[in-house]
């Protein structure tokens, strides 16, 4: 992608007087590390980039405003929030619109068509990080890594991250301005994760799942960078009833965990963010996927592609399929 | 102090000789490594970098189980402490965290549950000869060897462990193994002496405090605050994954006529951290829970206890999903003093 196009378009997007700030992707502040980057005036925009680093899924900021009352006679600040998306990202942003999470007026998308993400872990495990902030590139066949001004290429294979290499959606399915012509889809690999736990026995399945959520710490980062996890009253947080006791311990952490994935089940776009945030690493893509592929398989839907559809759990038709009842 | 050395051959036996007592180790693979009960049997293998979660755990439950009770009855059950324990592999940043924390829990009267635990653990550390990329230690205080809060500390010497015992309970362990040990002579303790001078100087990043517990509050509604915290989450991985932070909050928990008042880790990055029942919460929004979390540890904690609240063991930075780096922090709080 030509970086200076994403800048200028950036700067000018970010100037508009009805925009509030726009959200991309900058350097972090060490090794392979990416920061979201709120840009609010125009020369902020030429820190932006768009690399095989920029992962996140910047949709869940849409939604994470926390909005304090406003002083009296203060007129709240109906600006447009800017956002940039690649593939998954814009699914995000399609569901949201589709279950009326967010307004169409409200923002502003600026679609980056991905040729696929680095799995950070697996690149830092190869190549170890250095202090000193690297840049990644596309090449025809794979990525290039640049670091310390040097150039190392590596064939896509090696680090493309599972969630890529799943992917069928790799170009925005909505914007508003896109940065770059579509790229080439490509046969999405088979989700042999999903299968081979699909494979176990009942035991074998709750032993893997007991073991994984016992690992769990309960810092909820999955639901916070989760763009689809955007309750304002969430069960966990509650306490009057108290749906879900904060005792950390399997069981709680699985009614967690559980609760989290059903109420994902035809809403997660795959975009693979909780996964990746897990301080525990635990393998919550598999998960969610496969709740997505029971939902794909079942009933041929498929959430976040259509911003003016109908939500999976709001559409009623009558030969769904009911076998499962009772 | 006395100074021995362990053949790394009879690591095993020198674990063999703990019998009696629980251990924990760092256990699992690569980052999933954290501290966990040793099965009996078995040496740890201790060449790794850092738990990915603190032993603090070890003195300081996620969830602690207060007493019990039924519902409608007048008794409490109070749980046994547990039994003694020894915490294998600890690095000297996590077990200085645990006398930063002994502060807190000791302020005014000492807290029964912590103690308790604290006494019946034995903290065996291990220098580090690989610091992590984002170790500041040896900048807030500590040190690839620093010894505060340990008990014993190892340092590898190739063949051998260098044993250097910190407390009567060290000295005890030492005196238990003896016939495992050797002395070590002086050009061991030189050795050692180098080791750590280079581990030391393999320490990249630091952050400059002078002039910050003072001057934190004074920047209270500074725009760095909100810059800082734009992208936060909101989520617990700084906090929980913290050596030194101790918040909890305390729930009393229902399973039938079974009762249970429980203290658990609470977060400052979280929403419902310090919200009143009338629902005003004065930290409303990730800048002020941002703003907290940095003051906290170097200015109100310092303006306590004389100590800054951080051990530089960088969890937080190599954690953050979105690059929250409290160096980077620290540096333009340094900047807008």
């Amino acid at each position: 992608m030509d970086l200076d196009k994403l800048r200028e378009t950036a700067a000018e997007v970010a100037g508009r007087d009805d925009v509030k700030y726009l959200i991309g992707w900058k350097k972090g502040s060490y090794g392979y590390r990416i920061a979201p980057a709120f840009v609010e005036d125009v020369e902020a925009a030429a820190e932006l980039i768009f690399s095989p680093l920029c992962t996140a899924n910047l949709a869940t900021y849409l939604t994470l405003v926390e909005k304090l009352p406003l002083p009296r006679g203060q007129e709240p600040d109906d600006r447009k929030v800017a956002l940039m998306v690649k593939g998954c990202d814009s699914r995000a942003v399609a569901q949201l619109l589709a279950e009326k999470g967010i307004h169409r007026d409200e923002v502003i998308v600026i679609g980056c068509p991905c040729p696929g993400m680095v799995d950070p872990d697996l690149l830092a495990e190869k190549y170890p990080e250095t202090e000193e902030p690297a840049e990644l590139k596309w090449s025809d066949d794979g990525f290039v890594i640049v670091r310390d001004g040097e150039e190392t290429a590596v064939p896509r294979d090696e680090l493309l991250a599972e969630k890529c290499r799943l992917c069928r959606y790799p170009n925005p399915v909505v914007s508003d301005i896109m940065l770059d012509d579509p790229v080439e889809t490509w046969e999405p690999a088979e989700d042999e994760g999903v299968t081979e736990i699909e494979e176990k026995e009942v035991d074998g399945r709750w032993a893997y799942w007991q073991e994984q959520f016992s690992n769990c710490i309960r810092c909820y980062s999955c639901r916070n960078v989760c763009p689809l996890c955007y309750c304002q009253d969430c069960i966990l947080d509650r306490l009057n009833p108290t749906w879900v006791n904060r005792s950390v311990n399997f069981s709680e952490n699985t009614a967690f965990n559980i609760a989290r994935a059903f109420h994902l089940a035809g809403r997660c776009i795959e975009c693979g963010e909780c996964e990746r945030v897990c301080p525990a690493n635990i393998p919550l893509g598999k998960l969610n996927r496969k709740l997505a592929r029971e939902i794909r398989d079942k009933y041929g839907f498929e959430p976040g592609l259509e911003p003016e559809g109908e939500p999976f759990q709001a559409s009623y038709k009558p030969d769904d399929p009911e076998d499962f009842i009772l | 102090m006395s100074a021995m050395l362990l053949n790394k051959e009879k690591w095993p036996d020198f674990v063999g000789k703990l019998t009696g007592k629980k251990l924990w180790a760092p256990q699992g693979k690569g980052e999933e490594m954290r501290f966990a009960p040793v099965t009996e049997g078995e040496a740890p293998a201790l060449e790794y970098g850092n738990t990915r979660v603190p032993p603090k755990q070890a003195v300081f439950p996620q969830t602690e189980t207060m007493f019990r009770f039924q519902l409608g009855g007048e008794e409490v059950e109070v749980p046994e402490p547990e039994e003694e324990t020894v915490l294998l592999g600890v690095r000297p940043c996590d077990a200085r965290s645990m006398a930063i924390v002994d502060n807190l829990f000791g302020w005014e009267e000492d807290d029964p549950y912590y103690f308790k635990r604290r006494e019946l653990v034995t903290l065996v550390g291990l220098a580090c000869s690989e610091p992590g990329l984002n170790c500041f230690c040896t900048s807030v205080g500590g040190g690839p060897a620093s010894t505060e809060g340990l008990d014993l500390l190892m340092t590898d010497l190739g063949e051998h462990y260098f044993l250097e015992a910190v407390t009567e309970k060290g000295e005890a362990l030492l005196k238990e193994a003896g016939d495992l040990l050797e002395e070590a002579g002086d050009d061991k303790v030189k050795e050692k002496d180098k080791k750590i001078e280079e581990s030391a100087g393999k320490i990249k990043r630091s952050v400059d405090h002078e002039g910050v517990p003072e001057s934190l509050p004074g920047l209270w509604d500074d725009p760095l605050w909100q810059s800082v915290s734009a992208s936060c989450l909101g989520c617990g991985t700084c906090t929980y994954l913290c050596p030194t932070c101790h918040c909890f909050d305390i729930q009393d928990e229902v399973e039938g006529f079974d009762a249970r008042r429980c203290r658990m880790w609470d977060s400052c990055m979280f929403g419902e951290y310090t919200l009143h029942t009338s629902g005003h919460n004065p930290r409303p929004t990730r800048r002020e829970r941002t703003r907290n979390r940095i003051n906290h540890k170097y200015s109100y904690f310092v303006d306590k206890f004389d100590v800054i609240a951080c051990v530089g063991c960088g969890r937080c930075i190599n954690l953050c999903p979105v690059n929250i780096d409290i160096v980077e922090i620290l540096r333009q709080v340094k900047e807008a003093i």
